[in-house]
């Protein structure tokens, strides 16, 4: 993708609110050829998905590599990676709203359905790794005879309220966002498709009254979404912080995982929406003071990543922790040295290439640094389960995992689930906030008012 | 008829219901048919344990079979019975698996059809009677295993009637040389009996007494009692082998010498003795000193790299010990010149006196019964000629077991009629025109003399074993015998020689004389059921006193005759699991790790490092192993433990016989049946000539050179154990011997690191139950893993699976080595779960599957258990085993399954529950009697089953427990201490004489 930005950097203010309905609404409908072939793809992938996980339950767990030392191994890597990449959605929707960053509109819609497609693929991870997932409500909290309730002292308990909590306030703040501008498709439909978006937009009508409530609500919303950004990923973390495992009991992981999260969430925004921009041609939209605000916020978290990693190391060393040396020592020299060294390259030196302003803004470098980054983050996180596991206390039991055909399959077959559920929601929805994004522009009747507070 | 009130409609309504349900989901429900008269011994849900004798091999060894409503579920060993004083070895319990074997024969077999047993005996009966009306008996041939009781008796018996050539009672491990070298040196055509738990001083010369090399099992609980640190004393035990024998890894000192060379360091040692005036007081100087004419230390030194200082101090120590011993004759170390080696280990054995108080003629081996090899190359020769037209084959496999060379096999197809009688197929079955089969011996009566004076009695622990609900169609080896014989002779039933009707009879008979020789006043009956009960009868042997003869003077120990010009000589050495080959077809065995190399399936080549590093071969890659008489491929094993001159391959394996069960793969959809491809491996004897040593008439085992060559194909290994190098952990600890002595002086338990909690203390209400492992008496030999297994219905998973740390044991058994290769110390630790008090695995489980119960044990509820896997990677011993696959057990390998413990289902995670079902009918026992378990009350399987007593288990909370006393032993420590898991189970420090180079073992606090 390489077509030159059509307009400036500075373009919202040459569009009008005409312009913005033409050019999201345009988004939603019957979509072309070349979608059809992209959704055939994704869907064949996830139907290979589906059928290597009914394998694997039909069989058991043994379908998927996993052994003894590694009884958790992609599935767990996969589901932090997912979670991770949710965090991004979050932070730009209700972070960024509170401390009013204006730039966010263009790519906020985008990036919160993301969060919640995201958290809707990892929340797959837990079935689909455990032993026996037709008792997975087990680790619910729900009134039974048998008196039996989960057991709150264990990380995956928490886990279980950190994300249900996660999704349920993405996906309230992610409708509530979208109603005004189901609202607008609505105006702009006829048929059944307008009786659709009628229910759907809850019965909008743009009213001062509806907006002021609708404002309270957002903010208010955006509040408590906002703790989530950090606490869900930290309780993810307490998996492995709360563990024995040497490289995983560590007081570090908290902070560590918050900004990986957020690292590998906005490289795979920048994955989402620079397509979008393209094919969409919403250049005018999201526009390279927006891709730059990105990839410095990208270039931070991998510095950031960056200091954690030596603190990592030198703790290793420091705390003079025979197995925490020799689990480092492992992980960079042995059978998965390759994952260790690949992290490092993935997250630590190509981000550095954004240092240079002409990298910000150009969208190729800006693709190439993200994949690189979500490979990366991925590795990082197989490095802390599969590589960690594999040469922890007890020597008798070091062993190296390979994966299968049917744990691979899965794997990819999640990121065919949430690519589905992506391609889906930008046919169906507006997946540029309409409304936000005439907010920043300048008002048709009273000019030079725009971002005004309503 | 009345009209149909409501309470019948729902009667009908429910019923009808019910069996709608009933029958629409599922198998239908087998019937279910209560006894009628229920038989006085069996009672539902409660354990009958019957004595018999172990048959696995001729050691004899007494056991206890339990049965559960009429299913043998598991083997223990027979307390009072003198062989083996309650322990047995890993090849007793997988007995079980040779009776529930799939591939058992269902019915008799003429030339590979089923027919009935009338047609089958008919068969024998006709050429029988044909031969023995012409006077021809000598054209039959009878070939048993070692049958050292009645049956045995019956079998001459039957053989004088029939007129058919002298029985030959076949052992492939036959131990000719030590009966020829005791009739050399002490005119005594036995084998004798080692003291080895009187001795303090102990020299092997390739004895591998902890493995096969005669009762083992009995030598392992006498090596416990004199190698064991106990009151502050250790005996001392040196062994001299060409390659680390598990025997040779509990020694305090290793002697790698050139194989072949055992009898040059004998008579060396013999020589220091002798020259240094040593020699025990009343030795027969003329006769010793005739023998080291020839002797010269450096030259014993030069040819066997032995260090000539080695060889001095050992000998100066061994005579200088008050007790000391030398044994030899491993099957390992069986050459050309093994007869006169062991003459001069005799001679040693007379320089110091052993000789009368720890090498004694009375009790004598069973094995001093066994017929030589050269019987078995006679009759090939015979059978080659012609001259054999029946030739009947009791339970005995010399296809597999003789060197193809001897022409067994071909002999085979010039013999009208061969007859097995056997349980299962194997190669000598598969040639056989006629199968007989004959009952296991735990559904068999019999009897069996363990050693002069140990009579074992055997009775039927069960029926026959059904197969697809038909119970197989097999009979008493007797039985056969006394039918045949006597349709083939015109007897009658009753009268005549061959007068009884079943073998029970003929035993009873022959039991008749037992009582009176045993001195019996009681009625017979009163003897009988006493002896049924006790297992049999024992009393103390007359011990002759031996002296030395002036031919033991004339020996050449020199180096064996080695055929082919290869570069390695091939060690062939019987396997501690399967023994001559008998135990292969058991996927229990199968899937035990070898003690030292920790390779669970398939066989290995042990390849010294340096060859291997020059051929490039890695573990797993495929040598060609060729000698003058044949080839095999087997998969490399690169060690430092083995002589550089040397590759050794184990015998057991390698099978090559058409067998459901044993060679064909079987892997049902959606299921992991029980694993498959037991025919793997290979069979090292393919490489032997086959011609019998001259002077004791047995296999030379140590006769060739061979090739090696990489054959570029690779199947690698299953070894479970990823190194042997403990990292610096300190997961097995040693302390040397004079510390332990201060130690045991001092009397002080070893303070734990403590680790502030913030947590109030837990609480014990009654029991806390615990364990004690000493390192130090543990020799490797595995047998608790399989007691574990199958009391606790733990399955097998297979090459592939057990190669992928899948392996499903409870328990394992570890070994650690310290030191350098050539003065190495191995460990071996028995790891299991560890009944953490601080458990980290309980914490992480969501659901409370895994929990602290109150009698201190980290209970799994297998219902519970959602499969997170949580608890499996928290646990730092690894030791929880996850159910990655629907385990099952093909039939009739189910019927083997406890009653008293879930067989867990796909999904969950399952560990050692320390047999809690014992610990539980413990308690339900003592509430009866109105106390708490004490001990003595209960043992845990693996516990039951160890020859040295090296785990004990009981409640901590009872300080006068024996478990409490040891885990407040000065050398007490738990494994990973640091990590304050605070375990139930406390591991006792290996005591070591002379400590490793470089090691790390021992503690540091």
């Amino acid at each position: 993708m390489s077509a030159p930005p059509a307009h400036s950097a500075t373009a919202p203010a040459q569009v009008t609110w005409a312009d913005v309905n033409r050019d999201v609404i345009r988004t939603v409908g019957m979509p072309g050829d070349r979608y059809f072939a992209w959704m055939c793809l994704v869907a064949l992938t996830l139907a290979c998905g589906v059928a290597a996980w009914a394998w694997q339950i039909y069989v058991g767990i043994g379908a998927a590599g996993k052994r003894t030392p590694q009884m958790w191994a992609m599935y767990i890597t996969t589901f932090v990676f997912w979670i991770g990449i949710g965090h991004a959605g979050t932070l730009i929707s209700a972070v960024l709203y509170l401390f009013r960053a204006r730039w966010r509109t263009s790519i906020y819609r985008g990036a919160e359905a993301m969060t919640v497609f995201a958290v809707m693929t990892a929340g797959l991870f837990p079935l689909i790794h455990a032993g026996r997932m037709w008792f997975a409500y087990w680790l619910m909290p729900y009134p039974n005879q048998r008196y039996l309730w989960p057991n709150f002292k264990s990380p995956l308990v928490w886990d279980v309220f950190a994300i249900s909590t996660y999704l349920t306030i993405s996906v309230v703040f992610f409708i509530v966002g979208l109603v005004p501008d189901i609202a607008a498709l609505r105006d702009n439909s006829t048929g059944i498709k307008r009786k659709i978006y009628a229910v759907l937009s809850l019965g909008w009508e743009g009213s001062d009254q509806q907006w002021r409530h609708y404002r309270r609500g957002y903010g208010l919303l955006a509040a408590l979404a906002t703790p989530l950004v950090l606490s869900v990923h930290s309780v993810v973390s307490f998996d492995f912080a709360m563990a024995l495992v040497p490289g995983w009991h560590s007081t570090l992981f908290a902070p560590f995982f918050v900004d990986g999260a957020i690292f590998s969430g906005f490289a795979m925004v920048l994955v989402l929406i620079l397509p979008m921009r393209y094919f969409f041609n919403w250049y005018p939209y999201i526009t390279d003071r927006h891709l730059d605000a990105m990839a410095k916020l990208t270039l931070v978290t991998s510095l950031v990543l960056t200091y954690f990693y030596v603190c990592e190391v030198f703790v290793a060393w420091y705390s003079g922790d025979h197995f925490e040396r020799a689990s480092v020592f492992a992980k960079a020299t042995k059978e998965y040295a390759w994952a260790y060294w690949g992290m490092y390259f993935c997250n630590c030196l190509v981000p550095l290439v954004l240092l240079s302003r002409r990298a910000r803004v150009n969208s190729v470098v800006l693709y190439v640094v993200s994949i690189f980054v979500l490979i990366g983050m991925w590795l990082e996180r197989f490095n802390i389960i599969v590589p960690g596991l594999g040469h922890d206390f007890y020597p008798y039991t070091w062993g190296t995992y390979y994966p299968t055909i049917t744990d691979s399959t899965i794997i990819v077959g999640s990121f065919a689930w949430f690519f589905i559920l992506f391609l889906g929601f930008i046919r169906v929805m507006p997946s540029l906030s309409i409304v936000e994004v005439k907010e920043v522009l300048p008002h048709p009747l009273k000019h030079g008012a725009h971002g005004a507070h309503h | 008829m009345s009209a149909m009130d409501r309470r019948s409609f729902f009667k009908i309504v429910a019923t009808t219901g019910a069996a709608a349900a009933a029958g629409g989901c599922g198998p239908s429900a087998e019937k279910l048919i209560p006894y009628v008269v229920p038989p006085d011994n069996i009672v539902p849900g409660i354990p009958a344990y019957f004595a018999t004798v172990c048959r696995e091999c001729p050691s004899g060894c007494g056991v206890l079979a339990k049965n559960r409503d009429g299913r043998v579920v598991k083997l223990e060993g027979n307390p009072e019975h003198p062989t083996n004083t309650g322990t047995l070895c890993v090849r007793a319990h997988a007995g079980l698996q040779g009776l529930y074997h799939p591939d058992r024969f269902r019915g008799p077999l003429s030339g590979g059809k089923p027919v009935s047993w009338d047609e089958a005996e008919k068969q024998l009966a006709d050429k029988l009677g044909a031969l023995a009306q012409g006077r021809q008996g000598g054209r039959i041939a009878v070939v048993s295993g070692l049958e050292t009781g009645s049956l045995g008796r019956l079998m001459d018996e039957w053989v004088r009637l029939v007129g058919a050539r002298p029985r030959i009672a076949y052992e492939p491990l036959g131990y000719e040389p030590l009966r020829a070298a005791s009739r050399v040196a002490f005119g005594r055509d036995a084998i004798p009996d080692y003291a080895i738990g009187d001795s303090t001083y102990l020299v092997s010369f390739g004895a591998d007494f902890l493995e096969t090399w005669l009762n083992s099992v009995g030598y392992t609980g006498d090596f416990s009692r004199m190698h064991a640190f106990f009151q502050g004393k250790q005996g001392t035990f040196v062994a001299v082998e060409p390659r680390l024998s598990l025997t040779a890894a509990n020694a305090d000192e290793w002697l790698r010498n050139a194989p072949g060379t055992e009898g040059l360091l004998a008579l060396a040692m013999l020589k220091v003795i002798l020259d240094e005036g040593l020699q025990a007081a009343g030795a027969d100087a003329n006769t010793l000193r005739a023998a080291i004419r020839s002797a010269d230390i450096d030259a014993a030194a030069t040819a066997s790299g032995v260090p000539a200082e080695s060889i001095k101090r050992i000998a100066r120590e061994l005579a200088k010990a008050k007790g000391g011993l030398v044994v030899g004759g491993g099957i390992a170390t069986a050459g050309s010149t093994a007869t006169d080696a062991l003459v001069a280990v005799n001679l040693l054995n007379a320089a110091i006196g052993a000789v009368g108080p720890r090498v004694r003629f009375g009790p004598a081996s069973p094995f001093s019964r066994v017929s030589p090899y050269s019987d078995m190359t006679a009759l090939t020769q015979a059978m080659a000629g012609g001259q054999i037209e029946v030739l009947v084959l009791v339970d005995v496999n010399p296809v597999y077991a003789m060197p193809p060379k001897s022409g067994f096999a071909e002999a085979l197809g010039k013999v009208p009629l061969v007859v097995a009688l056997a349980g299962r197929p194997s190669e000598t079955t598969a040639r056989a025109h006629l199968v007989l089969p004959i009952l296991h011996s735990l559904e068999s009566w019999g009897d069996y003399m363990a050693e002069d004076g140990v009579l074992g009695l055997m009775q039927p622990t069960m029926g026959p074993v059904q197969i697809e609900g038909k119970a197989v169609q097999a009979r008493a080896t007797g039985d056969v015998l006394l039918s045949a014989g006597r349709k083939a002779l015109g007897l009658e039933e009753g009268k005549g020689p061959l007068r009884w009707a079943s073998f029970q009879d003929f035993l009873r008979d022959e039991w008749q004389k037992v009582a009176r020789d045993y001195g019996s006043n009681a009625p017979f009956a009163d003897f009988w059921d006493a002896a049924l009960r006790r297992g049999g009868v024992w009393r103390t042997p007359t011990t002759p006193a031996v002296s030395i003869r002036p031919e033991a003077g004339r020996i050449q120990p020199g180096a064996p005759k080695l055929e082919g010009d290869g570069s390695h000589v091939l060690v062939v050495y019987p396997s501690s699991r399967f023994y001559d080959g008998r135990g292969g077809d058991r996927p229990w065995l199968q899937e035990i790790p070898d003690g030292m190399t920790q390779v669970a399936w398939d066989s290995w080549a042990e390849i010294p490092t340096e060859t291997a590093q020059k051929m490039g071969l890695r573990r797993g890659d495929l040598v060609k192993l060729t000698s003058p008489h044949g080839s095999i491929e087997v998969p490399a094993y690169p060690t430092d433990l083995i002589h550089p001159g040397a590759v050794a391959v184990a015998m057991g394996l390698g099978h090559k016989y058409p067998g459901g069960f044993a060679s064909q793969g079987i892997h049902a959809t959606g299921t992991v049946s029980q694993p498959n491809y037991l025919n793997g491996g290979a069979n090292p004897i393919e490489l032997l000539s086959g011609a019998p040593d001259p002077a004791s008439g047995g296999l030379p085992h140590l006769s060739v050179k061979v090739t090696l060559a990489a054959t570029g194909g690779r199947r690698p290994l299953a070894v479970p154990q990823a190194t042997f190098n403990q990292d610096d952990r300190e997961i097995a600890q040693w302390v040397g011997l004079g510390p332990a002595r201060e130690l045991e002086l001092r009397g002080k338990a070893p303070e734990h690191a403590s680790h502030p909690t913030m947590y109030p203390p837990v609480k014990y209400p009654e029991y806390r139950w615990g364990m004690s492992v000493d390192v130090d008496r543990c020799t490797g030999c595995q047998a608790c893993i399989l007691a574990c297994q199958t009391e606790n219905n733990v399955p097998t998973v297979g090459k592939a699976q057990a190669a992928y740390g899948r392996i499903q044991h409870w328990l394992r058994v570890e070994r650690w080595q310290e030191g350098t290769a050539a003065k190495p110390v191995n460990m071996f630790l028995p790891m299991f779960c560890q009944h953490c008090e601080v458990a980290p695995c309980e914490p992480v489980c969501p659901v409370y599957a895994a929990y602290h119960t109150r009698e201190g044990l980290n209970g799994q509820v297998y219902n519970r258990c959602v499969g997170t896997r949580y608890c499996g990677n928290n646990c730092p011993y690894h030791v929880r085993k996850f159910n990655w696959f629907n385990y099952t057990w093909a039939a009739p390998l189910d019927q083997q399954l406890n009653p008293d413990v879930t067989v867990r289902q796909l999904g969950v995670m399952e560990k050692c529950t320390m047999c809690v079902q014992r610990t539980v009918a413990a308690k339900d026992a003592a509430r009866e009697v109105g106390r708490m378990v004490k001990d003595g009350d209960m043992q845990t399987a693996c516990q039951q089953t160890c020859p040295t007593q090296a785990i004990t288990f009981g409640n901590l909370k009872d300080g006068g427990a024996l478990v409490s006393k040891l885990s407040a032993s000065p050398r007490g420590y738990h494994v990973l201490e640091e990590l304050g898991t605070t375990p139930a189970v406390t591991y006792l420090k290996k005591v070591v004489r002379a400590e490793p180079a470089g090691g790390h073992g021992k503690g540091g606090h």
